[in-house]
């Protein structure tokens, strides 16, 4: 199979299952997923694929519109905060401590 | 009477009649009735006469009239009717007063909301609320017709922001290290978020320390470390504890803490104040392992407590930081400190009132240290010469020399320095009219000391307000001192700090920000009461420090319309346009 690296989407996993497919460059804001993207040694960088096997669909489906939240306003000045359900903020700040986001 | 129900007999009890709210129920259901059929003989009366319909409401018995008559004269002589009466300008005469006054009533006698009334329009029968919309007779509108009326209304135009940004938000993200650019990290938004819901947190899981250190800032900061919150952080497996503010903690608190980290090694706690000698006497009797100590303002611990620590735990203590202590803590417990405490790498003493001359000379004992941070009261006679004793005696080893508000300390110091320090990384001199610029610039010029990293050298000026612009022979931080400190340090800088030093000249900047120069470190600049700064020279040190963060240009007035790089943080303009990558904001004051 051809090294995904091409690809212009990957495709992020939760452990309950949940596929969220997402830009590449907008994945790449965490500085975890791009180490894990960027290198065919991973199987990640080879398939585009990767699987988040601690956290939830919810959980992971907040982070992906965190990502496009930030690819999107990336050349804005002043950008409010992306708004974060209170019940979800310890585990997102888990993730995003792992994702190095 | 037989027959009565335990209601009726507790309202009895409390001097309300059953029978009469029913009978005032049935009158009103009867009023009601009756509203509709008079409106519709109304219209076929006289106009006149429909203009005030709560006159043919009823034939009223004379009590309840002279009542009404009384109520409008009280209205004729209130402030409101005299307002209103002001808005008609022109024609206007005494009926017009009546009809006034006779309006005001009408509205202050509208039913109250939960009560019925009948639409002033289309005379429907609807609830009251308190949105409920008033008609132009003063009557009030049922849901639909007020709808309509609404729509009818124009709208007023949407109040317009000014363009621009506040400067009072701009300035207050930019201090908070937020550059305007795009979003902040998830990792941030999620510690905001935790801090704002902190009260209903049970437990925190396993947060790393890192951001347990992050998250005791923040909410130190919005002051939310309560015993409560205390609870959240205290984790028996770590080895440090990080809380920016314990100004709400009890005494039992720091028991509660000490008890329940046994492993203790780092305690770094401010602001405080309830700390007494049990809680240090714990840590003796605990025999804990603290290497740093770290403590803003613990008050009311005595003297004879902290000689006795020092004596017990001295000989583990690697660094050791206090600040803000008034009434204990005197030059012989600082002489105890330095004979018990010879493993201090890291010293730093802070707003010790009941210190002054006397203890530097034991300082010089501390053969381990590497970081020393003195500041006395401004008050304190500081002198020269235990300084010197210091840097002849510590200054080969010391990497951090941190000497503010010695106002007195002359060019000898410098020459010490100079002569001794091989290591320094971080060398603050603040404060101080005493030094030459002449003695700064040869401090700088052949120092083998290599290159520093972070030099803060705010409040090197001569003050004297008769002369403004300083003696001949300038005093304090200049030209000549700037341009040989960035020819030495330039390679490495990346802190700097030389507010206030007003004498470096136009031409110095000019200097050491010119074409082809580079500092390719430097983060932190801080130039606040340059007053020579301008655009200009805003532009070449934009050119010159590709890795600058932030930049502090307090009172540089003569900035007045930058284009600043992504990711610059720009602090203390005044109406400045700001253009960041072509986006051009400006400032609202």
């Amino acid at each position: 199979m051809a090294p995904s690296t091409d690809s212009e989407f990957v495709t992020i996993v939760s452990n309950d299952g949940f596929e969220f497919i997402i830009p590449r460059s907008a994945a790449c804001v965490s500085e975890t997923f791009r180490l894990m993207l960027s290198s065919t040694n991973f199987p990640e960088g080879r398939t585009g694929r990767c699987v988040l096997e601690d956290y939830s669909g919810i959980v992971v489906e907040k982070i992906c519109e965190y990502f496009c939240y930030n690819e999107k306003h990336k050349d804005q000045v002043n950008v409010a905060d992306m708004d974060i359900p209170p019940e979800l903020c310890l585990e997102l700040l888990m993730a995003a401590d792992f994702l190095n986001t | 009477m037989p027959g009565r129900s335990a209601l009726t007999d507790y309202l009895a009890s409390n001097n309300i009649s059953a029978q009469q709210i029913r009978d005032d129920w049935d009158r009103r259901q009867a009023e009601a009735q009756r509203q509709p059929d008079q409106a519709e003989q109304e219209s076929s009366n006289a106009a006149e006469e429909s203009r005030s319909p709560s006159v043919l409401e009823s034939p009223e018995d004379p009590v309840k009239k002279r009542k009404r008559q009384q109520a409008i004269a009280r209205i004729k002589n209130s402030k409101e009717f005299a307002k209103r009466k002001a808005r008609f300008n022109g024609d206007y005469d005494d009926e017009d007063d009546d009809d006034l006054a006779l309006q005001i009533h009408e509205e202050k006698n509208r039913p109250q909301p939960g009560q019925l009334a009948n639409c002033e329009i289309c005379d429907k029968r609807f609830t009251v609320t308190p949105y409920s919309k008033a008609g132009p007779n003063g009557g009030l509108l049922c849901i639909d017709c007020s709808k309509k009326q609404k729509a009818d209304e124009k709208k007023p135009p949407a109040k317009k922001r000014a363009p621009g940004i506040g400067r009072r938000q701009n300035q207050a993200n930019l201090l908070d290290g937020l550059t305007p650019h795009g979003t902040q990290s998830l990792l941030e938004t999620c510690i905001k978020k935790v801090a704002d819901y902190i009260h209903d947190i049970e437990d925190f899981g396993d947060l790393p320390p890192s951001l347990l250190l992050r998250l005791g800032q923040i909410l130190s900061r919005r002051r939310a470390v309560t015993s409560r919150t205390l609870d959240l952080f205290l984790r028996p497996q770590y080895t440090s504890i990080d809380l920016f503010d314990c100004a709400k903690l009890g005494t039992d608190d720091y028991h509660k803490i000490l008890a329940s980290m046994p492993r203790l090694t780092r305690v770094n706690l401010r602001f405080t104040t309830p700390l007494k000698d049990q809680i240090l006497h714990y840590m003796m009797e605990r025999d804990m392992e603290i290497k740093d100590l770290h403590l803003d303002g613990p008050n009311l611990v005595t003297d004879a407590c902290w000689r006795q620590l020092f004596m017990k735990l001295g000989h583990r203590f690697l660094s050791l930081k206090l600040w803000n202590l008034d009434s204990a803590f005197d030059n012989e417990t600082a002489r105890v400190m330095c004979l018990h405490c010879p493993n201090l790498q890291r010293l730093k003493l802070k707003f010790l009132h009941k210190l002054d001359n006397d203890m530097l000379e034991g300082i010089s004992t501390l053969k381990s240290l590497q970081h020393l941070s003195l500041r006395f009261l401004d008050e304190t006679e500081t002198q020269t010469e235990p300084l010197l004793k210091i840097i002849s005696s510590i200054g080969p080893q010391l990497e951090t020399l941190s000497l503010e508000e010695f106002y007195l300390a002359d060019d000898r110091l410098l020459q010490h320095i100079h002569e001794h320090c091989r290591h320094l990384t971080k060398l603050r001199l603040t404060l101080n009219s005493t030094f030459t610029d002449k003695g700064l610039a040869a401090f700088f010029t052949d120092w083998s000391n290599p290159a520093l990293t972070y030099v803060d050298l705010n409040s090197l000026r001569d003050v004297d307000m008769t002369n403004p612009a300083g003696p001949e022979e300038p005093i304090g931080l200049a030209s000549d001192g700037f341009v040989a400190l960035m020819e030495h340090s330039g390679s490495k800088i990346q802190h700097l700090n030389i507010a206030s030093c007003r004498h470096i000249s136009y031409k110095a900047f000019e200097q050491v920000f010119a074409e082809g120069k580079m500092y390719p470190n430097l983060k932190y600049l801080d130039i606040s009461f340059s007053t020579v700064m301008d655009d200009y020279l805003a532009r070449c040190i934009f050119r010159c420090c590709p890795a600058l963060q932030r930049l502090v240009v307090f009172a540089c007035f003569k900035i007045r319309d930058v284009h600043i790089p992504r990711g610059l943080a720009l602090v203390g303009t005044v109406g400045a346009t700001i253009k960041i990558d072509g986006i051009t904001q400006t400032e609202t004051i």
